[in-house]
């Protein structure tokens, strides 16, 4: 047997799991000097690989596997290795599929807080190790001139995730990971009522809020560029509820605490400045 | 054969060790890190590998490599260890004698192959490659296995001594791997220590594995047991004054308990070293 033969059959195998059809490839193995049947050795391997897989998910996912209990989260892991057998070589990526598994899947796809709990989680992953850059602190601000605020524009660190996700989801993150009862979180109540959260990486650990919807929605506008003084006249920012110059101050503030900021510019329709108009 | 100088004793190094590494400054000569674990945009992992490298030699070791699949060479993966290597700058980089997946899936395994002359080809061809990416000879080890074989034309040690000479690269001697291997296979493990090119060897593995009474599987969750202490001294008497380290990977205990089998490895040494003394003189 040529070797890419070989190998295209041991893969089927491995990915398979034991069973009948295993034969063909048990052939091929020299018996053991010490008993141990060609089953056994070969299963090694095949439950190995199974082991190995659901182990990345169960370290990415407390969450998840806390409000869907042990069984279903097993059922699901079970599920998702089945389906998305990884092609990344580095296994810190193979569960960045998840979510968008259970999305498609008709088997979870109608658990929304599930679907949610782990677009979070991934959220958290993903933060963990992003790109690094340096956040800035609100005295940046001084270093633009009064008449340039209006027209200032941000940066964000590139670890930053915004979510919409089923109410109830921080929560029952937060009760998952805490350490005096890890791993114990109800799911959350099943329901069209939504809540917003940022997720970003902050003296290299993540870390994630509960934002409410005005925030939200200014959080989303100032990450699409958009400047200060606009922000406020924006319908999505007015349909959200009331909303004042104060208000997004507050907020800007608490981005620049949060570390959630790596640049500050001058915007312009046509054209902006990294650099403040004076200092 | 010119070889990287020796760095001593050393450890792989895990996240679960960072914090007292940095505090403590534990008498480590040198860290193995695992090369994807820190093939990453930024974070944690690189911030204390930078602070970690400052400080102390480092040598990366990779798992995906796949040396041995018939799929192409991925050098997506290999421009990313390229760019790590410029960013570490270890004293060498190793993976294994193995394969990892085909048609574009990966198992996350270190898979088995028949010791073919077809393997054999295959396997020295793409080190060849590999090498003349990275513009330096790669560090290949002998990998643990639970299956062998009928198509097998050689034995394991006589197609590691052919890859790496015709290869042209240096060798891991995993003694763990060894002593799981040939107790899985039932060949002599002193054998294939005396059938690689000493010459190459410029790393040992050390590291435990679990005894299932008809098979034992290489999953570093154990301290290293008296066979591959006994067997490791039979390494260091053929190839001389070599790196070597402690691999753990789950089950980690105390720093000290790891430090402390770093110690016995230096024990060993320092014993045969004074024999070869007193029998020299």
């Amino acid at each position: 047997m040529k070797l890419a033969d070989f190998q295209s059959l041991f893969q089927e195998r491995v990915l398979a799991g034991s069973g009948e059809a295993d034969k063909p490839l048990l052939k091929k193995l020299r018996l053991s000097p010490r008993g141990a049947t060609p089953e056994t050795l070969l299963d090694v391997y095949q439950s190995g690989y199974r082991i190995r897989l659901a182990d990345f998910v169960f370290q990415d996912h407390p969450g998840l596997r806390a409000i869907l209990g042990d069984e279903t989260f097993e059922a699901l892991v079970d599920d998702y290795i089945d389906q998305r057998p990884s092609h990344d070589p580095n296994a810190r990526f193979f569960t960045t599929g998840l979510p968008d598994f259970m999305r498609e899947s008709p088997r979870w796809r109608d658990d929304t807080a599930a679907v949610s709990m782990a677009l979070l989680e991934r959220a958290m992953v993903d933060a963990f190790d992003s790109r690094d850059e340096t956040p800035l602190a609100v005295q940046t601000l001084a270093e633009f001139a009064p008449d340039d605020w209006p027209q200032l524009a941000f940066d964000f660190d590139p670890s930053l995730t915004l979510l919409e996700l089923a109410a109830g989801t921080i929560a029952s993150y937060d009760a998952a990971i805490s350490e005096e009862a890890p791993g114990k979180a109800d799911a959350p109540a099943t329901g069209d009522k939504i809540e917003h959260a940022a997720v970003w990486r902050v003296d290299h650990e993540s870390a994630f809020r509960q934002l409410e919807p005005d925030e939200y929605v200014a959080l989303c506008e100032a990450r699409a560029g958009h400047a200060f003084g606009d922000i406020c006249q924006m319908t999505a920012f007015q349909q959200s509820g009331e909303i004042t110059p104060e208000r997004l101050a507050q907020c800007l503030s608490s981005w620049f605490e949060d570390g959630m900021i790596i640049g500050v510019r001058v915007h312009s329709d046509d054209h902006s400045s990294n650099t403040p108009s004076s200092a | 054969m010119e070889k990287p100088a020796p760095l001593g004793y050393g450890l792989g190094l895990r996240p679960v060790y960072y914090e007292e590494i940095l505090s403590s400054r534990p008498p480590i000569d040198w860290f193995e890190i695992i090369s994807e674990n820190y093939m990453l945009a930024g974070g944690k992992p690189l911030a204390m590998l930078d602070r970690i490298r400052a400080d102390y030699p480092i040598v990366m070791h990779g798992v995906s490599m796949s040396l041995a699949s018939t799929d192409p060479l991925n050098f997506d993966y290999l421009r990313q260890l390229k760019a790590l290597a410029e960013r570490v700058e270890p004293a060498w980089i190793s993976d294994h004698v193995a394969w990892t997946g085909v048609h574009g899936v990966t198992l996350h395994d270190l898979l088995p192959i028949p010791y073919t002359r077809e393997s054999l080809a295959h396997i020295v061809e793409r080190i060849q490659r590999v090498q003349d990416f990275l513009k330096r000879r790669l560090v290949v080890e002998n990998a643990s296995t639970y299956v062998s074989f009928v198509d097998s034309e050689m034995s394991e040690h006589e197609f590691v001594r052919e890859m790496a000479e015709r290869a042209d690269c240096l060798l891991l001697l995993d003694v763990n791997n060894v002593f799981v291997s040939s107790f899985n296979h039932g060949f002599d493990p002193v054998a294939f220590i005396d059938g690689v090119p000493a010459e190459r060897v410029v790393q040992f593995h050390m590291a435990g594995h679990t005894d299932h009474e008809t098979h034992r599987v290489d999953t570093h969750d154990q301290p290293v047991c008296d066979e591959v202490w006994a067997l490791y001294e039979h390494a260091r008497r053929r190839c001389g004054d070599v790196s070597a380290m402690i691999e753990r990977d789950d089950n980690y205990p105390p720093l000290s308990e790891l430090l402390a089998e770093l110690q016995h490895m230096r024990d060993i040494d320092a014993r045969i070293a004074n024999e070869q003394a007193l029998s020299a003189a």
